[in-house]
């Protein structure tokens, strides 16, 4: 009799759980309920949903890294609430934040594998090359050429610049980048030095703040290993027109050549001498507050960075009055459309196309550009988006970056654009064994050349 | 019996169906697209052997990110039981701090590993971290070692954020050792047998099946370690520091190679299987005392 309870019981905590697990299954059982009501039950049903689908706004889904911290953060947030109160009630952004550039560049990579990239996406680090690839995303050239006004602000440079082979538009870019680099003009004064014209300069400078007692770069080789790249793609892109034409070139196949290795050889130095003990495995907001906290002379970055030098709660007070900016030696500058942002929209409905192209037209409109400019210290894409006087004279790092780009003798693009995404993770666990001496600038080359190959 | 059967299949089935959907499925997956080529955007085809042939002989980042993580499994399977076990046969003697030690000792096990690894970023940081200002207040000098980073000290540095903390090894051989009669320490204390010996030669034999089983979650949890090893290296300087898991990572999120991924997969688990079957075997667990 017990046994038999006890089975008893067993079934009905079986049957109880398995009640449990199909009860996610219930709106579909309603669904089927609802087919066996009345006909006049589903007519009205049918008249409601309409009303419904008229007035709840069309979702599109876009993933951002610029949040919280990010120099970019606040232009951003104040471009997506232009957007919802302009498109309330027919478009509704449901936006996804992701705490940092890697987090994001994962996140997108795995959804890039499952086709469910977000409706728009930035396509930088190869996740526009897979948005393409997984046929996701659209070409974008055929709307800019039907619409006027979002052309001329967009501007013939940056779309030739993304245009694939085959001639189509897959992303776009809201801003342009001008990178020089930053310097601190106080310790220079104090140091008795300009900003170099030449590299040898460049690191007798180098060797002459050491002396004074300032460490003069603030570097970084975790992450991207930006700053360290930035200087990696100056001392390229400056060397001769050999060095130019390779730091203008999308996605190169080999590192092995002469102007890769000198300017190695020239980075193993700075990493061993004249940087910050962390900067070895550093992140960039390492190094960033390494110049804003006056413990390096030098820091090379684009004038997103400028705002921050006024953020008390970042730099130290006053900073701004004592900052500079510089070309790179030999008269060099980076510059360069970003990638931008790419819609991912193929194959799903039509107003949800159209809602997200809506998206991605404000987001690089003449007002997106005006926000991203007075907020993140953006360059805007063509002059039609135009800097007053007004924000050149209340942001002078800026206005002397973009006198300065019109001396440039060179100018060429980053590797963080230009290198398959494979190169661009190479790096960073390369430099820590260059910086002590495990490789030599060579073998780095030949191991970047591996990395690039290995990408698919 | 035949009822018994029925009430078996019954209760069995939808364990074995959910097995046979959510795991099963995958594996069949990860095994079969180990003989393709597969990448995003690429047509799926099948290749054979070549991604095992070419991963065994040609990518020398997987042989030493196999190599890395032979070493950790067989330091994790010793050391870092022999520190448990070692700390449990102390703690057993319920002195007035073994509380207190246990508790702590425990901590990183409760701690997730991302959270330790920029715990262990900070400790061992080059410019302001507790190591290298120790070592400064010690010798006078001014101390600034990149644990991480230096290829020197890389592996040690990412070894020691787990190898030292076996709390979890010492909470199971505390909990089997009060299992153990008293009548049992009372008859080797009659017989003359120290504190030690009673230990050497009575408590770790019967412990052997509960120290096995902490052997496998020690040894295996080697098979899983990724984000510790991202927050500290990236499995850098170099490979120095790379593990399969960071491996397949990589060739997945960096190199866009799904099939080479996979197969590195398979050899993960074929890894696992060895390692469990392994550590079974030398510690006899499947056979009675």
């Amino acid at each position: 009799m017990k046994i038999k309870l006890r089975k008893a019981l067993a079934l009905l905590v079986t049957l109880t759980l398995a009640a449990s697990a199909t009860a996610c299954s219930k709106p579909s059982t309603q669904t089927k309920d609802s087919e066996v009501s009345s006909v006049s039950e589903d007519q009205a049903s049918d008249a409601a949903e309409e009303v419904k689908e008229i007035k709840e706004p069309v979702e599109i889904s876009y993933a951002t890294f610029m949040v919280g911290a990010h120099a970019s953060a606040a232009a951003e947030k104040e471009v997506i609430d232009a957007f919802n109160q302009e498109y309330e009630g027919k478009i509704k952004v449901v936006i996804e934040e992701l705490p940092s550039d890697d987090a994001y560049v994962n996140k997108m990579k795995t959804l890039a594998a499952s086709k469910s990239l977000p409706d728009v996406v930035m396509g930088k680090n190869g996740i526009r090359e897979l948005a393409i690839a997984n046929g996701q995303a659209v070409d974008i050239l055929p709307f800019l050429t039907a619409d006027a006004d979002w052309s001329a602000y967009v501007g013939e440079g940056a779309i030739d610049y993304n245009k694939t082979d085959d001639g189509k538009l897959y992303s776009i870019a809201n801003q342009q980048q001008l990178i020089g680099y930053f310097y601190n003009k106080d310790m220079f004064e104090k140091t008795g030095i300009t900003p170099a014209k030449t590299w040898d300069e460049f690191m007798s400078n180098n060797e002459k703040l050491k002396a004074a007692g300032f460490t003069p770069l603030a570097l970084m080789t975790g992450e991207n290993a930006w700053t360290t790249n930035l200087w990696l793609a100056a001392m390229i892109g400056t060397d001769g027109e050999t060095g130019k034409e390779f730091m203008n070139t999308t996605y190169p196949d080999t590192y092995n050549n002469t102007s890769v290795v000198n300017g190695l050889t020239m980075l193993q130095k700075c990493l061993q001498d004249y940087t910050t003990p962390d900067a070895i495995g550093a992140i960039y907001a390492n190094a960033a507050n390494n110049f804003l906290q006056e413990n390096t002379a030098i820091i090379a970055n684009g004038p997103w960075m400028c705002p921050d030098f006024s953020d008390v709660t970042k730099a130290k007070e006053g900073l701004q009055d004592r900052v500079g900016v510089a070309l790179y030696p030999n008269n060099g500058i980076i510059a360069q459309y970003e990638v931008g942002y790419v819609l991912c929209t193929n194959g799903k409905s039509q107003e949800e196309q159209d809602a997200a192209l809506e998206f991605l037209k404000f987001k690089t409109n003449k007002f997106a550009q005006g926000v991203f400019l007075e907020k993140a210290g953006a360059l805007p894409l063509t002059p039609n988006v135009p800097i007053s006087d007004e924000y050149k004279a209340a942001n002078p790092i800026v206005a002397d970056l973009i006198k300065l780009s019109g001396e440039a003798e060179y100018s060429f693009g980053n590797i963080d654009n230009n290198a398959y995404s494979s190169v661009v993770a190479e790096f960073s666990i390369r430099y820590p064994e260059l910086a002590f001496n495990d490789i030599t600038a060579e073998d780095m080359a030949t191991s970047l050349t591996k990395a690039a190959e290995l990408n698919k | 019996m035949s009822k018994n059967r029925k009430w078996v299949v019954i209760f069995l089935t939808p364990g074995l169906l959910l097995f046979a959907f959510a795991f099963l499925s995958s594996v069949v997956v990860l095994f079969t697209s180990s003989f393709m080529s597969w990448s995003i955007g690429s047509d799926i085809s099948f290749t054979g052997l070549s991604n095992y042939i070419y991963l065994f002989t040609k990518d020398e980042g997987f042989i030493k990110s196999l190599y890395n993580t032979l070493i950790w499994i067989v330091l994790q399977a010793t050391l870092h039981v022999v520190i448990g076990t070692g700390l449990a046969l102390i703690l057993a003697k319920k002195r007035w701090y073994s509380n207190a030690v246990r508790t702590i000792f425990f901590i990183p096990n409760i701690i997730s590993s991302a959270a330790l690894g920029m715990l262990f970023l900070c400790i061992m940081n080059p410019q302001f971290g507790m190591v290298n200002n120790l070592i400064s207040k010690i010798t006078g000098e001014a101390f600034h070692q990149n644990w991480f980073m230096d290829p020197k000290t890389a592996f040690l540095a990412v070894t020691m954020t787990w190898l030292p903390y076996a709390g979890l090894v010492t909470i199971l051989v505390i909990a089997e050792m009060s299992s153990i009669s008293d009548e049992i320490y009372e008859a080797a204390k009659i017989d003359g047998a120290s504190s030690f010996q009673t230990d050497l030669y009575i408590v770790l034999p019967l412990m052997k099946n509960i120290i096995g089983t902490a052997t496998v979650l020690a040894a295996t949890s080697m098979l899983q370690k990724l984000d510790i090893i991202m927050m500290t290296t990236s499995g850098g300087p170099g490979d120095r520091t790379m593990n399969l898991p960071m491996y397949l990572y990589r060739t997945v999120f960096t190199n866009n190679d799904y099939a080479l991924a996979n197969t590195q997969g398979v050899i993960l688990s074929t890894l696992g299987i060895v390692t469990l079957l392994s550590i079974r075997m030398i510690y006899k667990m499947d056979k009675e005392e």
